[in-house]
């Protein structure tokens, strides 16, 4: 027995020695967000935001949803089908919404949001100097509301998620509306906040001319279908005029503008960031506008009756790739084949390419043309045509809005845009041709689809649709046509009602 | 106690009295087993009068005195008894046969408790080395496979070395782990991927909630007790087993020819007014031989050798067990190698009468090597485009750009890229067990286990950007266990009690460096100093458990058993509030045989009714559950001034949750044992209800919430099921005798409710995402918890149709709007076989013994997206190749189960189509061995026993599934992404040849 009194003793030692002291997890490896203390903790937190316009600008397939607009076509056959979705008018009723790559933009600007109301909500409680802390939501605001823009053009109305609200995936659809007031809000806060452009050596990062150039084609946009208040024209005007007085943007020479060492020029207002030092990810712009022949995916390129109608000169020519390259992959390098080029009209898609983003290709980096230079979101080029189109629309065209229509001309072709040529100045302009000016301006750059519903001219653009277009169109389109269907999986997930149904505009 | 006394004195004189009447003579002998090693502790009664016995001692030996013309009864558990004629002899050598019937067995129920078979309480399947020895093995899982009831063991890779899916009793989580738990000489480990089957002395499946409660915290999956091999005293054994041979995948999957490619791609790709893509010159050449079939370049006949020596002996004090393994294979697809090592020392003392320890060492190594083909591109691919041109250089892309898909060409990754993944795995384990009193037992053991992991790949620059990928993980798991048995030594009235303390912890870490822009691909990862860009990634968890156990068995007059635990677990992974658990058991068995009534019945010599009700847990979550961690990676930096990117922190991906807690799961099952006409016939029969509740769901939430998972306790699953073993000795004469073992187990399982309000949840988001838009299963109420979703094909629109395109799919309006839209996608099957059922059926004659392993499943389907991109759709593909897109719908071929292959119909095809379901049930002759056994022959070479065999793997499998087998799958060991078959590798068929060498 007492030997029995010791062992007991032994395991009750044993118990005491060795039992684990609690059984709380060890935390100590992970970093904290709540609380936000200097400069250095802002922008770390601030990077994500920014990390998501890259993600989400990195390719064509921000496009998806768009390549019905008359500036776009895909390849009739391979893996294109989503995009053929889209280009032939293939929805409108719910059709489709379970097809790759439409959840792209969807995807990648709700995280951009998330990243930015997370940053906002964490300034609250921020101990960093006040006036980082200003210019930081400034910057996190922005991008929110362009984020928050692009898909509410896309999809229609959307679920209101700012800071300060912790959703659960039951919030259901607020109106276009609704969605466009606190777009408004927060460009209105950024434009207050954020520094004058040029201010900081952070190329990438937002300055008030963002803040007001995303104000100016919110208003633009309100003032168009579908909510249509047309008293939104003038304030279109005015926060484009205010970026032209800044007179820190100017317009690059067209034959210049899309070369590698001109990114981050003064023509540019935002741009995503690529850089060789992430890895060789880069961005996809390349490939996507380059057909297999030219070691790309054909994904995108223009469609033949928007081609020829485009104005002949330096700006189609700074445009458009009509000698295709011809090439192959071989020991793991890109090489040029014999003949180097092949005339568009008897290439590989029998289209031209876009050369937006071939300009600036590497063609050294793995099996595909990869780009590395900053993806245009705001060119200045747009907000002089935003101005002009604005001006016109809201009944008041004058001088400086003829001006800013003819700098845009002058440049395409290539001239001096400061200096008025009467060969291609105009004296007067409609909506539409500003509009339709606009479309060659910015042919490809995730615009033009905008325009036409936004002017309610889509119908018209398509009905003038090349008949030698390989892909077809399931029918003409009409404004169900305006609004893309939500993705299926978002509405398996949650109580968001499909469009057209869910589309509710005020 | 006093009535004890009283009954040793009545014993003692009655002996006394048999001296006194009989003429006696005194025998001495010795009780050996089949292999002359002595059997200590075996049970020597006179036959005609039970109250004279003895046991034998350490060495074997006994000494009793009988009438000289009488009869000795000698028997020992998990032997069969044997009756010798004493006719005067002085000194017996006997030798006992292993037992035919399983009941006798021990039986091991964790803790270190051993059961008689016939005095379990609960549902446990055993399997002993015996069992599955007539087999060539590699795995502990291969063993387990088609062997016990309620345990599917499903070889989801054919890749040597791969792991096994076991499910006992069906998936009880949705998200959570479903592994059983497993353990090793009484330590839980982390995988058993790299133990050598025969170190196995023995395994159990705890199935039912008495058996597995015992192991609270983790035992709702089932548990697997792995007891390794020890010495026995005795002559040192020596013993060499080795078998080597050949595998192959089963069958290749029909393709079309190259021209018929050709044309198809043509079609496909018809634009009016322009050339086509590949011109009839060309044609001309692929008619005549040029051109490719990819599957003739990714599979191979491959080579495996596997040899075990090992040691085994005891002295009286010491006993000793030593192996060592090697094992090594090819792949039957390209490039891909695996090797694997192992060493294992079992040695236990017995320091004195009251003292004994012991120590069980294992280490191994396995080693991956070898980029692997990725199969759904690569069979998909170009077969106009042979790998090599005529200069012997890679013709890396399509000699046409944008023909077969968009990858390159397939024979640039295996035949460059390098892959290297290594595991390491050191068990040890030690046990001091010491008898406090005659009564009382504390046994007292403490184990590590460390498992690291390097993986290293590097990505050469003839396949694009170089880059190098090196990652190194290690884990420890300590674990230390305390245990206090009681047991008292009344056989009417049989109690043991047991209490436990337990504690463990479980730490792991990893470090990646990913390194891109080498200047040069000579020395690939294995110096990442050479390359222009370098990044570095790391991380580290860790989670505890501490357990409190009790359990009482008591027998009452051997005929009611009766079994109750409970066990309290707190794990570190839950917030202080929810930490612990409580998991309560219960069970009886009613010994119906040993009643008076059946005591003496001729064919019913045994017959047990056995009932039990339980309740287990489940921490299946990670570590660090609880909160949202930020997310820390490249993913979230960004190059502000175009050059090298800023730090960026993320909100976390996953929404917290502090009140996550345990997952439980109980279970009530009822069952019977018979044995019939001396056991030649052994039936059990269980059924089983589970329901497990607070299940831990990873669910995924819609994008504008932010956090796109989280982890609740939420929802309702059901199984309910049969598993039915039957054995029988179907043929025994002479010199043959036909032995069978049939299992049969039925499981359904059913979400009988998920978060409240919801009825459906896409849960396996592992296609989402990556390959589809929309999953292609989801979770959902009153369904089996993978169910596949689709559009309903039904069959294609014919010449003359008014409702849709003639040779264009036709798909089910489920919402009858006129219009198919994502609306119209429903259930259309699920891959939850109805039963799965394995039989062992073994022939012995003389010396030769045939065991052959059957095994299948019936009524599972499978999700055949490998066929789907060989159709020429899915992203990223562009042409057909499988030999079905010949049957096409043509205006003259009306075909009604393949659309139309040109672009329009392909473009208005969905790939989530029951089209591309096909049903999975097969049959399968999993193993078939013909060992001769030598004998003797070879005595005089000081061989005591030499086995020779030929073996064949999955000889034949009756399906009629169309991809390579149906057994392998992409799903791994998700239940959520259940019978999905895409880029999956194939299972192998193998021929072997070995021998069994023992000195």
């Amino acid at each position: 027995m007492k030997n029995t009194y010791k062992i007991f003793t032994l395991i009750a030692s044993v118990l005491l020695v060795f039992s684990c002291s609690d059984l709380e997890e060890d935390r100590s490896g992970i970093l904290s967000l709540d609380n936000l203390q200097s400069d250095g903790d802002l922008v770390a937190a601030l990077t994500p935001v920014y990390k998501q316009l890259q993600v989400t600008y990195q390719g064509f397939r921000i496009r998806t949803n768009t390549f019905g607009s008359d500036d776009l076509t895909t390849w009739w056959g391979g893996n294109k089908a989503p995009l053929r979705v889209f280009d032939g008018f293939n929805y409108g009723n719910g059709e489709n919404a379970d097809i790759n790559w439409l959840d792209y933009d969807w995807k990648g600007f709700w995280k951009l949001i998330y990243h930015a109301n997370s940053l906002v909500e964490g300034l609250k409680t921020s101990t960093a100097p006040d006036a980082s802390k200003a210019v930081i939501e400034g910057e996190a605001r922005c991008l929110r509301a362009i984020a928050y823009l692009s898909l509410v053009k896309v999809y229609g109305n959307l679920p209101v998620i700012l800071d300060g609200m912790t959703p659960t995936g039951d919030e259901e659809r607020a109106t276009v509306l609704e969605n466009y007031q606190h777009i408004e809000a927060d460009l209105l806060f950024a434009e207050a906040n954020l520094p004058a452009p040029g201010a900081t050596a952070n190329v990438g990062r937002v300055s008030s001319s963002v803040a007001k150039t995303a104000l100016a084609d919110l208003y633009l946009t309100w003032a168009g279908w579908p909510v249509k208040d047309t008293s939104k024209n003038a304030l279109a005007a005015t926060k484009a005029k205010e970026v032209i007085d800044m007179g820190y943007h100017s317009l690059l020479p067209i034959d210049q503008l899309w070369l590698m060492e001109n990114a981050n020029s003064k023509e540019s207002i935002l741009s995503a960031q690529y850089s060789k030092d992430e890895g060789n990810t880069g961005n996809q712009m390349p490939a996507a506008t380059s057909f297999h022949m030219a070691r790309g995916w054909s994904d995108m390129y223009p469609e033949l009756q928007f081609f020829k109608d485009f104005p002949e000169g330096a700006r189609k020519d700074a445009s458009f790739v009509t000698d295709i390259p011809n090439r192959g992959f071989s020991g793991g390098k890109i090489i040029t084949k014999t003949p180097a080029t092949i005339p568009w009209a008897e290439s590989q898609r029998f289209h031209p390419m876009y050369a937006k983003w071939t300009t600036s290709e590497d063609i050294t980096v793995g099996p595909r043309t990869i780009g590395f230079r900053p993806i245009e979101v705001y060119r200045y080029s747009e907000v002089l045509l935003i101005y002009a189109e604005a001006k016109a629309a809201s009944g008041s065209m004058d001088a400086s809005a003829l001006e800013a229509l003819n700098q845009v001309k002058r440049r395409a072709a290539g001239l001096d845009p400061n200096t008025p040529d009467p060969s291609v100045d105009v004296t007067t302009a409609t909506v539409n041709d500003i509009v339709t000016e606009k479309g060659w301006e910015l042919a490809g750059e995730n615009k033009r689809w905008f325009d036409l519903i936004r002017t309610e001219t889509l119908e018209d653009a398509i009905s003038r649709r090349d008949p030698n277009e390989q892909v077809p169109l399931v029918r003409q389109p009409t404004k169900d046509q305006y609004i893309t269907p939500l993705p299926a999986e978002a509405i398996n997930t949650s109580k968001l009602v499909q469009n057209p149904q869910g589309f509710k505009v005020q | 106690m006093k009535n004890l006394k009283v009954k040793l004195f009545l014993f003692t004189i009655s002996i006394m009295c048999t001296v006194t009447l009989f003429a006696q003579t005194s025998v001495s002998g010795t009780v050996l087993d089949a292999n002359g090693q002595p059997i200590p502790g075996a049970t020597v009664l006179e036959s005609n009068n039970q109250s004279n016995g003895t046991v034998t001692d350490f060495d074997g030996n006994f000494l009793i005195s009988v009438p000289s013309d009488g009869e000795l009864n000698v028997s020992f558990i998990g032997f069969q008894s044997q009756t010798v004629e004493v006719s005067g002899q002085t000194n017996l050598t006997i030798s006992l046969e292993e037992s035919v019937s399983a009941l006798d067995e021990v039986v091991i129920t964790g803790y270190g408790s051993q059961v008689k078979k016939s005095d379990l309480t609960g549902s446990i399947a055993s399997i002993g080395s015996e069992d599955f020895e007539s087999q060539p093995l590699i795995r502990v899982d291969q063993a387990l496979q088609a062997r016990a009831a309620g345990v599917a063991v499903t070889q989801t890779s054919g890749a040597p070395g791969a792991g096994y899916k076991i499910r006992i009793r069906g998936a009880n989580s949705i998200t959570g782990n479903n592994n059983p738990l497993y353990v090793v000489d009484g330590l839980v480990v982390g995988n058993i991927n790299n133990i050598n089957a025969s170190d196995i002395s023995s395994m159990e499946v705890l199935k039912d909630a008495s058996a597995t409660a015992i192991y609270g915290n983790r035992g709702a999956n089932g548990v697997v007790l792995i007891t390794t091999k020890s010495g026995s005293k005795g002559k040192a054994k020596i013993q060499v087993d080795s078998f080597f041979g050949t595998s192959q995948v089963v069958q290749n999957i029909p393709v079309m020819t190259p021209a018929e490619f050709a044309e198809g791609v043509n079609l496909r790709d018809a634009t009016p007014g322009k050339p086509p893509t590949i011109d009839a010159a060309r044609i001309a050449e692929l008619r005549a031989g040029a051109g490719v079939n990819w599957q003739d370049y990714f599979f191979r006949t491959a080579p495996f050798s596997n040899i075990v020596v090992s040691a085994s002996g005891g002295s009286e004090d010491i006993d000793y067990y030593i192996s060592a393994n090697t094992y090594k294979a090819k792949a039957t697809v390209i490039n891909q190698d695996f090797n694997r090592l192992n060493l294992r020392a079992n040695i236990n003392a017995q320091l004195n009468d009251n003292l004994k320890v012991g120590i069980n060492n294992f280490v191994s190594r396995s080693e991956n090597t070898g980029a692997r083909v990725n199969l759904a591109n690569g069979i998909a691919w170009d077969m106009n485009t042979p790998p090599r041109d005529e200069n012997g250089e890679y013709n890396s892309i399509p000699l046409v750009s944008g023909v077969g898909n968009g990858s390159n060409m397939p024979l640039l990754v295996p035949e460059n890229n390098s892959v290297e993944n290594i595991s390491d795995q050191l068990i040890t384990s030690i046990y001091a067990n010491y008898n406090i009193t005659d009564n009382i037992t504390l046994n007292i053991s403490a184990g590590i286990e460390k498992i690291d992991f390097t993986n290293s790949n590097y990505q050469h620059g003839i396949t694009g950007p170089n880059k190098a990928v090196v990652r190194d993980q290690q884990a420890l798991r300590l674990q230390n266990t305390n245990r206090l048995t009681y047991k008292n030594d009344n056989p009417d009235h049989a109690f043991q009690a047991d209490l436990v303390h337990e504690q463990q912890s479980f730490e792991m870490s990893f470090r990646e460096a990913t390194a891109s822009n080498f200047f040069s691909n000579s020395t690939n990862f294995k110096e990442l100093s050479l390359a222009g860009i370098q990044n570095t990634d790391s991380g580290i968890s860790n989670e505890k458990l501490e357990s409190f156990l009790a359990r009482i068995n008591y027998s009452l007059y051997d005929k009611y058993l009766f079994t109750a635990s409970v066990r309290a677990d707190g794990s570190s992974k839950f917030n202080k509030d929810n930490q612990w658990g409580t998991f309560p058991s219960g069970s009886i068995a009613w010994r119906i045989s040993q009643e008076d009534f059946l005591k003496d019945h001729p064919s019913i010599n045994s017959l047990k009714a056995r009932a039990s009700f339980g309740v287990t847990g489940s921490q299946a979550v990670s570590p660090f559950s609880t909160i949202s961690i930020p997310g820390i990676s490249a993913a979230n930096n960004y190059p502000f001034t175009a050059g090298v990117p800023s730090i960026g922190v993320a909100p976390s991906t996953r929404m917290a949750n502090p009140d996550l807690t345990w997952e439980t799961t109980t279970q009530f099952n009822i069952g019977f044992d018979i044995g019939l006409w001396s056991s030649k016939v052994l039936l059990s029969v269980d059924y089983y209800s589970k329901k497990t509740e607070d299940i831990l769901l990873n669910r995924v939430l819609p994008e504008f919430v932010g956090p796109t998972s989280i982890t609740q306790n939420a929802g309702e699953v059901e199984n309910k099921g049969f598993d039915i073993s039957l054995s029988t000795v179907l043929y025994e004469k002479d010199d043959f005798s036909v032995n069978s073992n049939f299992n049969l187990s039925a499981n359904k399982n059913k979400v009988v409710k998920l978060v409240d309000g919801v009825d459906s949840m896409v849960l396996g988001n592992v296609y989402y995402n990556s390959t589809f838009p929309v999953n292609p299963t989801r979770v959902e109420v009153g369904q089996p918890i993978s169910t596949f979703r689709g559009y309903h094909f039904e069959g294609v629109y014919q010449t003359g149709a008014t409702d849709g395109t003639p040779g264009h799919a036709k798909y089910r309006d489920l919402n009858g709007d006129n219009q198919i839209t994502s609306e119209d996608i429903g259930n259309i099957g699920d891959g939850n076989p109805d039963f799965t059922w394995g039989w062992n059926l073994n022939f012995d004659y003389k010396d030769l013994n045939l065991n052959m392993v059957f095994e299948g499943a019936q009524g599972n389907e499978i999700y055949n997206f490998q066929r789907m991109k060989m159709m020429g759709l899915g992203s990223a593909q562009f042409h057909a190749v499988h030999a079905d897109f010949l049957d096409s719908w043509t205006p003259d071929n009306p075909s009604n189960t393949i659309h139309a292959g040109t672009q329009a119909a392909r473009d208005a095809n969905q790939w989530l189509s029951s089209q591309f379901l096909e049903d999975g049930s097969y049959t399968s002759l999993r193993s078939a061995s013909l060992t001769y056994d030598l004998k003797d022959v070879l005595n005089d070479f000081g061989i005591e026993q030499l086995k020779v065999f030929v073996n064949a793997e999955n000889l034949f499998i009756i399906t009629d599934y169309s991809g390579f087998d149906p057994v392998s799958t992409a799903s791994g060991n998700s239940d959520v992404d259940l019978g999905i078959d895409f880029n999956a590798f194939p299972i192998s068929r193998s021929f072997s040849v070995g021998f069994n060498l023992t000195f």
